[in-house]
């Protein structure tokens, strides 16, 4: 057991006689939470919108006027030039533009509905999509007043009222959706990353040779150095945690204890990546590459940002093989719902799974020796 | 001069020896951005699709059939017929069997003909908060819908034509493609810059190139002339998949886009060079880097997420972030063909950002080194 002992307490000193590592592994994920934490909402807000009224009527104007005080628009400018559209867009000023057509007062007073042009940029489909549903709203709304101010409204037949509940999170706080994901992903990072680097760098510096002519073994060298990023990861996840409910109010609805359960259950998964990933590669850069590779896919497909039911079939099924799908899932059912193991086992099981095939496959691999 | 040329073609070469040194970088470094760009492509799609609906009609009039129907109708939602209220709702929520679930109360067709407004419950699972507002609108929009059917709802006196430029049929491909190679170039040149000169030191041959006659400046541009070259190759690559596998256009000037790619490219590396100056170890000089870059670069430059909508203070930190500019450059060059003249804010911003990262750069490096 000594040996085992002596390697961790060496571990430790390295990571900790490292302020810059400290201050990378501790502090900054507190800022990156606060951040992005924030930054993530598909809602559109402030679209830029150019005005091009070629009518210059009293109706004209009031369909202006109501686009300008639509919630989501910002008019940027009044013109009289269509050639300003294009212009306008190609230099990221304008993204969308009502054209309101000569003689519309006129037509509209006569009954001869006029076309009115939206002529959006589309090379941001998303916000495209949104812009357009937004103006058929203030369009709508638009014809209501219309309507009523000449007494055409609707007499005899009674509209419905939507009336909405919004559960689990009712000031709709992404907050509380992204904060989480962020604990998953720094728990995937963190222990990917440290444990993959630290065991190439004994190769690469030459200091792997020292250690096999120690009467280390291989299980007790990999012992010697997982254990301290584990118990640097719990400690990460218990600073994250702490200072997601704490200062950032994210309400933790479920129970600590088996957050903490479950995330060491997932440490297994990333840290056995971080082994395998040290067989792959021969310098910390390269570990540090394949690492990035890893993530990004993991991120990509965990439903970190994407939901995975946006993607199509064949993806959606891929993402099963990702670990980090499981966890993200608990995580957030915990931190938002609430929920009980039971309710989890449907993730946990699969989680238990990868993290037992990775970790065991890892540690066979790895061997201790050089080249 | 001429000595000068020779000793930096000579660190360069070291440089590349290294890089080729193991084909499994090279591997890395060019699979990667193909991977990644194929599952942007196809995995990123912002829209959500059909939502389940828990629908609980306890009126079961021909009025409220007729809602269910609209909603039916309406192809973003699948219908799922439920018979409880608010506490089977609960269940189908917590198990995700539904994200969304209508109540039509009992006395809806009765109140429809008497009351000036009828409610309908609508309850969603918000615990993305996005996808919530989604749905929600979504939820008024066939509300509307069936107002507007039943004559409740005055008709639109005139006709809205929507037209869609530089991407009519809103592929999200589009957007992405010129995104995904913003950030593999970013993280590319200051990644490698980075641990490059870290390596170094670590390895304690930093000393051997000072007692060298290599001035600091030489050592700074041997060593990052050859990721230049190898950004250059991914970023053509990641522009050749995107051009013939998801065919996005290339409405501007090559030389343009070259141009600019080049300042963009010098942005990052002067990045990763600031960060080398500091970091002692190649693990703190990669998660700086990559702290300075991976997460910054997807979800605060417009990647993905409008910065518009963005609450304030975060639009002033995505102003530091090298990508957003370059994105308005690639996305404005390649989809909309815009010149110079319209993309000159973005142009400058790299330029200033460039400038000020590389004197602090090559300030600090040549401190340390004398």
């Amino acid at each position: 057991m000594l040996p085992i002992l002596s390697m961790i307490r060496k571990e430790f000193r390295q990571v900790f006689r490292n302020r810059q590592m400290l201050f990378l592994i501790f502090f900054v994920p507190l800022v990156q939470l606060v951040i992005l934490g924030n930054a993530i909402t598909t809602e559109v807000k402030h679209l830029k919108l150019l005005v091009v009224d070629l009518d210059q009527s009293r109706e004209s104007a009031a369909l202006a006027r109501a686009f300008a005080a639509a919630a989501g628009f910002d008019v940027v400018g009044h013109t009289q030039d269509q050639g300003r559209i294009k212009e306008g867009m190609k230099a990221w000023r304008v993204q969308l533009a009502l054209v309101i057509p000569p003689r519309f007062g006129r037509d509209l007073g006569g009954g001869r509905q006029p076309q009115v042009q939206l002529v959006v940029d589309g090379v941001d489909g998303n916000s495209a999509g949104v812009a357009l549903g937004y103006a058929r709203g203030v369009v709508a709304g638009f014809a209501q007043t219309w309507a009523g101010e000449r007494g055409l409204g609707p007499a005899r037949v009674h509209p419905t009222r939507m009336e909405e509940q919004m559960w689990y999170n009712p000031e709709l706080s992404s907050r509380q959706y992204m904060v989480p994901g962020i604990v998953v992903v720094l728990l995937t990072l963190l222990p990917m990353m440290l444990s993959s680097m630290s065991l190439v760098r004994e190769g690469e510096i030459g200091t792997l040779e020292q250690l096999m002519v120690t009467p280390l073994t291989k299980y007790q060298l990999l012992l010697g150095k997982l254990i301290p990023f584990l118990i640097l990861s719990c400690a990460e996840l218990a600073l994250v945690t702490a200072a997601a409910v704490r200062f950032f109010d994210i309400p933790m609805q479920g129970s600590y204890l088996l957050l903490a359960g479950l995330a060491l259950v997932y440490l297994f998964t990333t840290l056995g990546l971080g082994i395998f990933i040290s067989t792959l590669a021969r310098s910390q850069q390269q570990a540090m590459f394949i690492a990035w590779f890893f993530m990004v896919f993991m991120v990509l497909m965990g439903g970190f940002f994407i939901p995975i039911e946006n993607m199509p079939p064949l993806l959606q099924k891929l993402t099963y093989l990702n670990p980090m799908r499981y966890f993200m899932a608990i995580t957030r059912d915990l931190f938002q719902k609430g929920a009980s193991l039971d309710l989890l086992l449907g993730e946990a099981v699969p989680m238990a799974v990868f993290g037992a095939l990775i970790f065991s496959f890892s540690v066979i691999r790895f061997r201790k020796s050089v080249g | 001069m001429r000595g000068a040329g020779r000793r930096v073609g000579a660190l360069a070469r070291k440089e590349f020896l290294h890089i080729l040194y193991d084909f499994r970088t090279l591997f890395i470094l060019f699979l990667m951005p193909v991977v990644q760009l194929v599952m942007f492509g196809y995995a990123l799609n912002m829209e959500i699709q059909q939502v389940e609906l828990a629908v609980a009609d306890q009126s079961n009039t021909p009025a409220s059939r007729r809602l269910v129907e609209t909603f039916r109708g309406s192809s973003f939602f699948r219908l799922l017929p439920t018979e409880g209220g608010a506490d089977q709702v609960q269940t189908l929520f917590a198990t995700g069997q539904a994200r969304a679930a209508l109540i039509i109360p009992a006395d809806f067709s009765r109140r429809l003909e008497r009351e000036s407004e009828t409610p309908v419950q609508v309850l969603v699972d918000a615990s993305d908060a996005n996808a919530a507002t989604l749905i929600r609108n979504y939820c008024a929009q066939v509300l509307l819908e069936y107002d507007q059917g039943r004559g409740a709802r005055a008709p639109v006196p005139f006709e809205m034509r929507p037209a869609v430029l530089f991407n009519p049929d809103l592929r999200s491909s589009f957007f992405f493609v010129p995104g995904v190679m913003a950030m593999i170039l970013v993280m590319i040149s200051a990644l490698l810059t980075s641990v490059a000169i870290t390596r170094e030191k670590e390895s304690g041959t930093l000393e051997q190139l000072l007692v060298s006659p290599v001035r600091p400046w030489e050592i700074v541009l041997g060593k990052v002339l050859p990721y230049i070259g190898l950004a250059f190759l991914d970023a053509a690559l990641i522009l050749g998949v995107g051009l013939l596998l998801f065919s996005v256009p290339f409405r501007g000037s090559l030389s343009l886009l070259v141009g600019l790619t080049t300042l963009y490219v010098l942005t990052a590396l002067s990045l990763g060079l600031l960060i080398s100056t500091r970091a002692r170890t190649q693990q703190v000089a990669m998660m700086a880097a990559l702290t300075a870059t991976l997460l910054p670069t997807v979800m605060l430059s417009g990647l993905i997420f409008p910065i518009a909508s963005m609450p304030r203070p975060l639009q002033l930190i995505s102003m530091l972030v090298p990508a957003r500019y370059f994105l308005l450059i690639v996305r404005g060059v390649l989809l909309k063909g815009s010149g110079l003249e319209q993309l000159l804010p973005p142009t400058l911003a790299l330029g200033a950002m460039t400038l000020v990262l590389l004197t602090v750069a090559i300030r600090r490096f040549s401190a340390r080194l004398e």
